[in-house]
């Protein structure tokens, strides 16, 4: 019996050993019972960028909507491939192209990831008034995201060393009721709330109370709070479950953002995803995206 | 003046009727934009209007084979009202009052991409370099500086028909091959027009006073002939070694801009000045690179980024300055470098600055047959002086308000001339489809230098684009 019970305990050992690394990319990792904290997000950041796939494609549509219900629209197509290459330190490689409206159409965005946390991202940008691709510097991690009411770190840049995890409580998730759409998701999900607290002093956050779905590890709902407590930003992510080889994928299909102080929110929508089109890494180079018609 | 007011708001407005209508059709994507850009000199507010040019673009994209033969084209078509206003058909108003010749087709092309080849086939722009309004590398196209250097670079450069072909070896390299049979120079504003140059006053000055005492002028422009060896060339190899990417750059055909040489002669007992406007062949070489700073320390977050150029046999005017009397034209090997760093601070403000130097090969010409005042290099644009080394800065501070909404900046060039412009200006969405723009240009320095020259022109302007 003590044999088992050691057995037991060196397995346990060398699985949190095991998580404490970067996951394996192209595999899919789910949240099992008695996981800790740490390891419920490390899941949760796999699935946030995609690393269970080779790429993934989207289209799909941002709406910007003030407090008198003025609305902006932009529509993008973003392209990603995973690479998660040792040799050179590559994660991954984006690409965004602001399809419409006519004033921003054209407008690219490629940039590329690194493995090493700590490392900013490489990112140039095409710009149409020019006719020119420029390198530049990767914005601010809290910056407004192309306008938008997540941060740049809410979609790109936040990496699961950023912060530390407490694991508050298993419950389900009430629901949320999108302005939006009108309908209300995800409710009675079974979740896992975990408190996620920035390492960064005198962050714009003071902490994030993050909802993780105990099912596919995936992220539906987080509120932002700042140093007094009071809760200031919310954000909902509506995912979808692709079956791609007998894999599932979870892949965020719908976006619901409110910055509470200002009553702005952002909606962004993806109408059409493909996964593992077999895109070539050539297509996420500088000279590609200079080759831009708009 | 009302009659061109409501024809431009009915410009304006048509296109309302069809807002957001989905033109975009199968493999047809169709887009344009409507604009009005009115300007007024600032020392003159009381109605002094520089422009009110309406503009129409409209651009198509017809995808003929899943992205790998695409066929692009953009038309564009503007009429500049203010030259209406001025009760007179000047010069400026016949050349400048709306669109010349050909122009109006700003690109018409077919892109192949066939695995690491990429082929762009005809009339197009193509942007060397990473300077940020200054010309060292993006020397490819001729330039319209009929508003000076004040538009968008996209309406600057004046496209050319050319072959633009690129091979990519490995990942992240690649190797561009151009072949420009056309030819083009590059435009300069008109006698009148609020952006002329010094020199072209004075040299019509000059001529005027000539003219005036009986003699004559005889001024020919001569454009290269249209041979295989008068036609532009054009070699780029771009590649990535660690975090640096680097591009070396070559460049050869006929310099865009014509220099004038003036002979002098009697003909038929008359007293002529013989003035050939010609384009001379030079060189470019050159190269650039950028890099940012992606690793933890201090440099973290600072992207760097330059050119350089070693211009060979670039046309250069020497003459005496201080009369404005240019005495001919030197072919020397120029420099024209710059370095430039990029750094977001404060969350949303990104702070960019320039410096560049332009080093003559010559502080002065050496001519036997004339005396030394008139050996000096001069500025093509005023006749002024021109440094042996001209250091130029930029500094440009950007941000935005209102979830992007609301985008000041501001860009500051000037030179250790104590000459400069200050450009101010804010950009406000206020749809997905109309946006107002709201700035100044302000010009200060000498007369005899590349912005002083226009420093009784400082503006005021607006842009309101629609688009659709």
């Amino acid at each position: 019996m003590r044999k088992l019970i050691l057995f037991v305990a060196l397995a346990g050992l060398i699985y949190s050993l095991a998580f404490a690394e970067e996951l394996e990319y192209f595999k899919v990792y789910k949240p099992t019972p008695g996981m800790t904290a740490d390891q419920i997000m490390r899941i949760k950041y796999f699935n946030k960028y995609t690393l269970f796939a080779h790429d993934v494609s989207y289209t799909g549509r941002a709406f910007f909507i003030d407090k008198s219900g003025a609305t902006r629209e932009r529509s993008t197509a973003r392209k990603r491939i995973n690479l998660g290459r040792k040799s050179d330190d590559i994660a991954y490689k984006d690409l965004n192209i602001f399809t419409g409206p006519t004033q921003v159409k054209g407008l690219s965005n490629l940039s590329w990831s690194y493995l090493d946390p700590k490392r900013e991202q490489d990112v140039w940008l095409w710009l149409p008034s020019l006719k020119k691709i420029r390198k530049i510097s990767q914005s601010a991690s809290d910056d407004s995201f192309l306008g938008s009411d997540f941060t740049v770190e809410d979609i790109t840049t936040r990496r699961f060393e950023d912060e530390t995890y407490k694991l508050v409580k298993e419950d389900n998730f009430p629901g949320y009721t999108s302005e939006y759409m009108k309908k209300t998701y995800s409710k009675d999900t079974p979740c896992y709330v975990i408190e996620a607290t920035p390492k960064r002093t005198n962050w714009y956050y003071a902490k994030r109370l993050v909802w993780v779905d105990k099912n596919y590890g995936v992220n539906i709902y987080e509120e932002k709070y700042n140093s007094k407590g009071e809760k200031f930003q919310t954000i909902f992510r509506l995912h979808k479950i692709f079956d791609v080889s007998g894999k599932e994928y979870p892949l965020q299909m719908f976006l619901e953002g409110k910055e509470l102080r200002s009553g702005h929110r952002t909606e962004i929508i993806n109408d059409t995803v493909e996964i593992e089109r077999g895109l070539s890494e050539k297509q996420f180079t500088p000279e590609v995206i200079s080759r831009s018609r708009w | 003046m009302l009659k061109y007011m409501l024809c431009t708001l009915l410009v304006l407005l048509l296109p309302c009727s069809m807002a957001f209508a989905d033109i975009s059709a199968g493999n047809l994507t169709v887009a344009g934009y409507l604009k009005n850009e009115t300007s007024l000199r600032i020392e003159s507010l009381n109605g002094d209007l520089t422009k009110f040019k309406n503009i129409l673009e409209l651009s198509g994209e017809y995808d003929i084979k899943d992205d790998q033969l695409v066929f692009f084209t953009k038309a564009k078509y503007w009429y500049d009202a203010a030259y209406g206003f001025r009760d007179k058909l000047d010069i400026a108003g016949h050349y400048e009052e709306h669109i010349q010749r050909t122009d109006w087709l700003r690109d018409c092309y077919l892109d192949y991409t066939n695995g690491p080849w990429f082929l762009r086939l005809g009339k197009q722009q193509v942007a060397w370099g990473q300077a940020d309004g200054i010309t060292i590398l993006d020397r490819v196209n001729p330039v319209d500086l009929r508003e000076f250097w004040l538009p968008d670079f996209v309406d600057i450069r004046i496209p050319l028909w050319m072959a633009n072909i690129n091979y990519s070896p490995k990942l992240n390299s690649s190797l561009q091959l151009l072949f420009v049979p056309d030819f083009q120079q590059s435009e300069a504003a008109y006698l009148g027009a609020p952006f002329v140059f010094r020199s072209w006053t004075e040299f019509n000055n000059f001529q005027k006073t000539m003219e005036g005492i009986g003699r004559a002028f005889d001024i020919t422009l001569r454009p290269p002939p249209r041979q295989l060896h008068n036609s532009t060339w054009g070699l780029q190899w771009s590649d990535r070694v660690g975090d640096l990417n680097y591009t070396l750059n070559f460049l050869y055909g006929p310099y865009y801009n014509a220099r004038n040489n003036i002979y002098t002669s009697t003909i038929n007992g008359v007293y002529t000045y013989t003035v050939p406007r010609a384009f001379k062949v030079w060189r470019v070489y050159g190269g650039s690179f950028n890099k940012s700073f992606t690793e933890p320390g201090p440099m973290q977050g600072v992207t760097l980024r330059g050119d350089f150029a070693y211009y060979n046999d670039e046309p250069t005017y020497v003459g005496d300055p201080v009369a404005g009397s240019t005495k001919g034209i030197k072919r020397w090997d120029n420099k024209f470098w710059l370095i430039g760093a990029d750094k977001t601070v404060f969350t949303n403000w990104v702070i960019s600055a320039q410096f560049a130097q332009y080093i003559l090969e010559h502080s002065r010409d050496k001519a036997a047959d004339r005396p030394v005042q008139q050996q000096y290099p001069m500025n093509a644009y005023t006749y002024g002086p021109l440094d042996p080394v001209d250091n130029i800065f930029t500094l440009k501070i950007s941000t935005d308000f209102m979830n992007q909404r609301l985008k000041p900046e501001v860009l500051w060039s000037f030179t250790d001339d104590n000459q400069g412009k200050v450009s101010p200006k804010v950009t406000y969405e206020i749809k997905d489809n109309l946006w107002l723009t709201l700035g100044i240009h302000y010009f200060y320095g000498n007369p005899w230098d590349s912005n002083g020259q226009f420093r009784d022109e400082s503006q005021f302007y607006t842009n309101l684009k629609y688009t659709f």
